[in-house]
């Protein structure tokens, strides 16, 4: 029974087709749906895009951010506490007022990096987050144990002192490191979809003119007519729609490659120079709080000291804001300086003169390390600080580019399947 | 009427569904996060060979008769050396209260280790300030001799037969004990109640190797100082510091809730260590002892800097011997 009438309009489709009205019917169809079809699927990849770029903007840009702020103020945390320490029961208001700020800071953006994942991602064996929130507290408990105890004089307190920075080292600043490097990384799928080749839409585009060509070929040849209007105006739509998408999706990946370049590439070299400056502080701080048993500090010093070398080149080669170029030259000749002070402490400690080595390593003397390490920090924030706004600016303006592209995607894909329907519909009027 | 009711229903069983697709994640039970002193570990029993038998390892060389004068030392001597270069280069310990340590308000190293070099110092120069201080950990002490980095070494080291081969001792210039630290709550009374128990010592010191021995068979952990030893006191990570009493009463006089209790486990006889080539320069150091012990120097010292930490009179400084 069913297949009976199943067959029969079968039967009869096959025979319209063969009729040019059949024909113009179906090209019809296939027009109207082919072009609405691909509006949809175009817009909804300039959707995507729009939304990976909010995501930079909006998540991945912040989250990054966020990271490296848990990073840099827990880095800092340990070396300016291990310089409080040194200055004993005196310890300058504003050192330990950085402490604190510090500690604020890091408490803070944990929050925010805590906030936007899902319980799941903390409760994960292994969380870097997990790692943070559990033993920041533990931190700041020992290095209150060694404050306390050192202002009254005793020994026992740089033991704590030493304790807390293991701590640190061994547990903070590795969870740290882990944590920015997955949202550098999810940073950067974010940007590779943002700026990805609109492959998708280019071939729907050209179908959809294909398909134009071809409905315009037949008609010529099969009607009197040169020219149909309809399929003009769709074929003048769906090429306005692919001209646009290709100039707004061009700008923006053009936006979204600086924002990596001129943004967040840079300012993660000059993140990494900024931790590399804060630990080996914290090392040339901690070879005299170990007092006799700080070799290890001394030798990690000099490793960072390498790495901050070469990070700052890197920063320096790939600098396209002069001033973020002039504050990375002028980081270099900061870490020079430094370097020549922490030679100066070096020498004044081994030769058994531990309170001219400590004097030059915390106070603000003109020899000191202090002074150039202070300017060193302030540069390097101040690039990192220029690279983000850059970044964040660039990011920006790949939406802004492409605002307006969905609507108007959908607009002429409307247009064009409008015209195509009305220029055939004339056409087909003639067979009536 | 039936409306109302089914609209209801839908409402409550929306509402429930609401309820249990939130809220789920179960929040798990996390371990206590123990920081530990950077380098501290469980140290096992070096199996080392039977010691080598040095004879009487307190034995030193005999000095000079008469010992020269200061800033007068004989030509090519490991003295005359030193004096020319103007400054007795002295390993000693910044942590350990009351032997050497620094005074955080002075920024001084002081102790009664530290007077005991200043007398070799005085010896050679005719001043005890002529001394350059070096802070060492215990496992430093040995190679900073070894490379030359310092001419002596005052840091209560224990003159043992193994350090012999390496170095050179001079005579005995204090007696310590090794005993055990515990909190005053502990109920722990000697070295046969530590069956079990965590106990702290330093690497590469003596009192390690004795611990891991004791009949008793404690877990030992090592540290890389000896206060960190106190803070994993403190922390509840071991139940007792074992080394000597000297040492001991420094951490106890940091944090009075602990005390030094039992027997002495082993004799800790310390000594100065100086190159093994400097034979000569042992012998000058047991002239200057003699002269320390018998003109009332170690004894005002040993007030000075020991006799509130220690229980007991003073004692006599600890005789010399010699083998020539």
């Amino acid at each position: 029974m069913t297949a009976i009438l199943a067959r029969r309009p079968v039967r009869e489709a096959t025979e319209l087709a063969k009729t040019t009205p059949g024909v113009l019917s179906g090209l019809l169809l296939a027009l109207v749906v082919v072009g609405l079809l691909a509006g949809l699927f175009t817009a909804l990849g300039v959707q995507s895009r729009a939304q990976a770029l909010n995501d930079l903007a909006n998540r991945s840009g912040p989250l990054t951010a966020a990271s490296q702020e848990i990073y840099r103020s827990l880095s800092d945390a340990d070396a300016t506490a291990t310089g409080a320490f040194l200055s004993g029961g005196l310890e300058p208001a504003q050192v330990r007022q950085r402490y604190e700020a510090d500690i604020a800071q890091a408490g803070n953006a944990l929050a925010i990096a805590v906030a936007a994942r899902e319980p799941a991602d903390v409760t994960a064996p292994g969380s870097p987050l997990a790692t943070l929130s559990e033993q920041l507290p533990v931190y700041t408990g020992l290095i209150e144990t060694a404050r306390a105890t050192n202002r009254q004089g005793l020994p026992l307190g740089a033991a704590y002192q030493r304790e807390a920075s293991n701590l640190m080292r061994t547990q903070l600043l590795p969870a740290a490191q882990t944590l920015y490097r997955s949202e550098n990384d999810q940073l950067s799928a974010d940007q590779d979809r943002a700026g990805g080749v609109p492959w998708l839409e280019i071939l729907l585009a050209l179908v959809v003119l294909a398909l134009l060509g071809a409905a315009q070929v037949y008609l010529r040849r099969h009607t009197n007519r040169v020219f149909n209007t309809g399929l003009l105006v769709a074929t003048g739509a769906a090429v306005v729609s692919l001209l646009w998408v290709l100039v707004a999706t061009l700008n923006a990946m053009g936006d979204v490659g600086d924002s990596r370049t001129d943004g967040s590439a840079q300012a993660d070299t000059l993140a990494r120079a900024h931790i590399a400056t804060l630990n080996a502080r914290a090392d040339e701080t901690l070879t005299l709080v170990a007092r006799g048993a700080g070799q290890t500090y001394q030798d990690d010093y000099v490793k960072l000291s390498q790495s901050l070398g070469a990070l700052l080149d890197n920063a320096r080669t790939a600098a396209t804001d002069s001033a973020v170029g002039d504050r990375v030259a002028a980081a270099i000749t900061d870490s020079k300086t430094w370097s020549d002070a922490h030679v100066g402490i070096r020498g004044a400690d081994d030769s058994g003169d531990y309170t001219t080595a400590v004097r030059l390593a915390v106070e603000q003397v003109p020899q000191g390390a202090a002074p150039a390490f202070d300017k060193l920090d302030a540069d390097l924030r101040d690039a990192i600080d220029r690279t983000r706004a850059t970044f964040g600016e660039k990011v920006s303006d790949a939406s802004g580019a492409l605002s307006g592209t969905v609507a108007a995607v959908i607009v002429l894909a409307v247009v064009m399947a409008a015209g195509s329907a009305a220029g055939i519909w004339r056409r087909l009027k003639d067979y009536r | 009427m039936r409306t109302p009711i089914a609209l209801a229903l839908a409402a409550a069983a929306l509402v429930l569904a609401g309820c249990t697709s939130v809220g789920t994640t179960a929040i798990p039970t996390v371990p206590a996060q123990v920081p530990l002193p950077g380098g501290a570990a469980p140290a096992t029993a070096s199996s080392g060979a039977a010691a080598p038998d040095c004879g009487d390892v307190e034995a030193s060389l005999r000095p000079p008769n008469p010992l020269p004068a200061p800033g007068q030392m004989p030509a090519g001597s490991t003295m005359a050396k030193i004096l020319q270069r103007g400054k007795l280069i002295v390993g000693v310990d910044q942590n350990t209260l009351n032997m050497g340590f620094r005074d955080p308000f002075t920024s001084q190293i002081q102790g009664f280790d530290i007077d005991m070099a200043r007398t070799v110092a005085q010896a050679i120069f005719g001043t005890p300030d002529a001394i350059q201080l070096r802070a060492l950990t215990s496992d430093q002490r040995i190679p900073a001799l070894q490379n030359g980095d310092v001419d002596i070494v005052v840091r209560t080291m224990t003159i043992t037969c193994d350090r012999l081969q390496q170095v050179n001792f001079s005579t005995v210039y204090y007696d310590a004990q090794q005993r055990i630290l515990v909190k005053k709550n502990s109920a722990i009374t000697g070295a046969d109640q530590l069956a079990g128990k965590r106990v702290c010592a330093t690497k590469g010191s003596t009192s390690l190797n004795t611990v891991l021995t004791l009949p008793s068979k404690p877990a030992g952990i090592g540290v890389t100082d000896w206060t960190d030893c106190l803070v994993m006191l403190q922390q509840g990570q071991v139940d007792a510091v074992s080394t000597d009493d000297v040492i001991l009463a420094g951490m106890a006089a940091q944090d009075r809730y602990t005390e030094v209790v039992g027997a002495s486990l082993a004799d800790e006889p310390y000594g100065m260590a100086i190159p093994k080539q400097n034979e000569d320069f042992v012998r000058f150091v047991n002239g200057v002892l003699e002269r320390v012990r018998t003109n009332g120097t170690w004894t005002a010292s040993y007030q000075r800097w020991l006799g509130g930490l220690l229980p007991g009179a003073t004692p006599a400084p600890p005789a010399p011997r010699y083998r020539d």
